[in-house]
């Protein structure tokens, strides 16, 4: 009966495994790998890998930029609505893309909320290289923002008030403390949002629009090479297949060497304190 | 991706329709049609019973490839039909109606867009269909035959269906886009439509047929003939579109 009971469970593990990697699997199969480098070499393949590497980057920045200190607040302050905030930042979460892009337009559009007042001062957002980047930073944040909480919320009140009352300024102990203690789960987090903001599709191919150079990100250029060139549609798939596993193992493998380097920040913080 | 996923909605919708065999003559509930974007609103209007997958038709035609469970493919192009009708997975096409391209633009017509001409403007934000798309191959046509070619520098984006080319245009997202005049007709006040030069128009005809490997073969070609005879004919006319 146990015995059953116990094959039945590995059975049921090894059908999750062979769906889930199967087909990726399959689409290494479809072509050679001879195939693969010449059609990842295409004017469309190559640019649509520029333009995610660029619109990728540049949306990064402004993950990490805004949403580390937001993080950093929103984790160690308390006030009313508090969790009502953290709730209302995690929403684009489950959002789904679609509505992302509708919402961005509803917003930026010609006749949006803004688009309006932006269009009279001669600034157009939609279809622009700017809407690919407004779209992934708005699906990839909150994936950074609510691994940031929850990271900044891990750091022991202790250590902070330590470094208060040793005299160090909440901005030092922000930047000696807090940061290097959380950096684990900040990695983990921004390789989380930069592998969703990769692979956004739905609020781009909307809000952003699809042209090849400017806007057709790889996701996008899959979508529109699928019937004109399959073997470049795959190609790139492929590629975001190897992307993909890479951010996947950068977060597994992370902690090992942060919790290394948090350590020797900790024991170097008041020596640091002292010279200057 | 998307196609893919869209491919397995309609493998769903078609196994649970296709189960019980209790469809009756003249009853298209069970057959799925896969049609041209622009055929979105004539046809559910002709069948609303009938389950429909609306995409480029290019779109569709990789998808009856890859073995999607279609019963009917109306396309907007004789390109994509008379290949997989050499393939031998659809029954010899009949072209069923014609169309026509206009520019449009949205109702406020922000760019002040009146001719093709117009569209050689700086900063004015085309879209058009896809490369391979028929919307985006007939559209390419009529600007050769105009030799007006440059207007493709506007370009913004290039649509996987018509219906994008018309999203992007009702939402005030662009400036400008070429779509078929039935489409102009469906999207109303939204859009302003301008026609073209009729020596201009590409040649716009919409074939259909059964596909080969339909279970529901039976109506599937009452499906087409319905298409075909006097009831297809009204609306298709009503709609805009040309006759064959």
């Amino acid at each position: 009966m146990r015995r059953a009971f116990d094959i039945a469970f590995a059975v049921a593990a090894g059908l999750v495994l062979a769906f889930l990697l199967l087909p990726i699997l399959a689409l290494f199969i479809r072509i050679s790998p001879a195939e693969l480098l010449d059609a990842l070499w295409s004017d469309v393949a190559l640019d649509a890998l520029w333009v995610s590497l660029k619109t990728g980057l540049i949306a990064h920045f402004f993950v990490l930029l805004i949403g580390t200190p937001a993080g950093y607040f929103l984790a160690t302050k308390r006030f009313r609505g508090r969790g009502v905030l953290i709730t209302l930042v995690e929403l684009p979460l489950v959002l789904p893309p679609a509505v992302a892009g509708i919402a961005l337009l509803a917003l930026f559009g010609r006749r949006g909320l803004l688009g309006e007042q932006l269009y009279a001062l001669g600034i157009t957002v939609p279809l622009t290289q700017a809407a690919v980047v407004m779209a992934v930073t708005f699906v990839a944040m909150p994936f950074y923002v609510r691994q940031a909480i929850a990271s900044f919320e891990t750091v022991d009140p202790a250590l902070i008030d330590a470094s208060r009352t040793l005299g160090a300024s909440p901005q030092r102990t922000f930047w000696r403390v807090a940061l290097p203690l959380s950096a684990t789960g900040l990695g983990a987090g921004s390789a989380l949002a930069w592998a969703r903001g990769t692979g956004e599709f739905g609020a781009t191919i909307m809000f952003a629009g699809s042209l090849q150079g400017l806007t057709q990100t790889m996701p996008l250029a899959i979508y529109a090479q699928l019937d004109l060139n399959p073997d470049i549609a795959i190609a790139i798939g492929a590629l975001l297949v190897l992307v993909s596993l890479t951010v996947l193992l950068s977060v597994k493998l992370l902690p090992s060497w942060t919790r290394f380097t948090s350590i020797s920040y900790i024991s170097s913080a008041p020596s640091g304190s002292s010279s200057s | 991706m998307r196609r893919l996923a869209a491919l397995g909605a309609v493998a769903l919708l078609a196994a649970s329709c296709g189960g019980d065999d209790e469809g009756v003559r003249g009853d298209l509930e069970g057959i799925t049609v896969f049609g041209a974007a622009s055929l979105t609103e004539v046809f559910q209007e002709i069948a609303p019973n009938a389950t429909f997958n609306f995409a480029g038709s290019d779109e569709l035609a990789t998808q009856i490839r890859e073995g999607a469970p279609a019963d009917v493919y109306a396309a907007a192009s004789p390109r994509y039909p008379d290949e997989l009708f050499e393939e031998g997975l659809i029954e010899e096409p009949q072209v069923f109606a014609t169309n026509r391209l206009v520019l449009i633009v949205p109702a406020d017509n922000p760019a002040g867009i009146e001719s093709v001409e117009d569209l050689m403007a700086d900063g004015v934000k085309l879209v058009v269909g896809a490369e391979g798309v028929p919307i985006g191959d007939y559209t390419r046509t009529v600007l050769e035959s105009m030799g007006m070619t440059d207007v493709l520098e506007n370009v913004v984006s290039n649509e996987e269906d018509v219906k994008g080319v018309v999203g992007k245009i009702t939402s005030g997202a662009a400036d400008a886009g070429f779509v078929y005049v039935t489409d102009a007709a469906a999207a109303g006040d939204d859009v302003e439509a301008i026609e073209l030069p009729e020596e201009a128009q590409a040649v716009v005809q919409y074939p259909i047929a059964v596909v080969v490997e339909s279970e529901n073969a039976e109506a599937a070609l009452e499906f087409v003939d319905l298409i075909l005879g006097e009831d297809g004919r009204e609306a298709l006319e009503n709609a805009g579109f040309g006759p064959p």
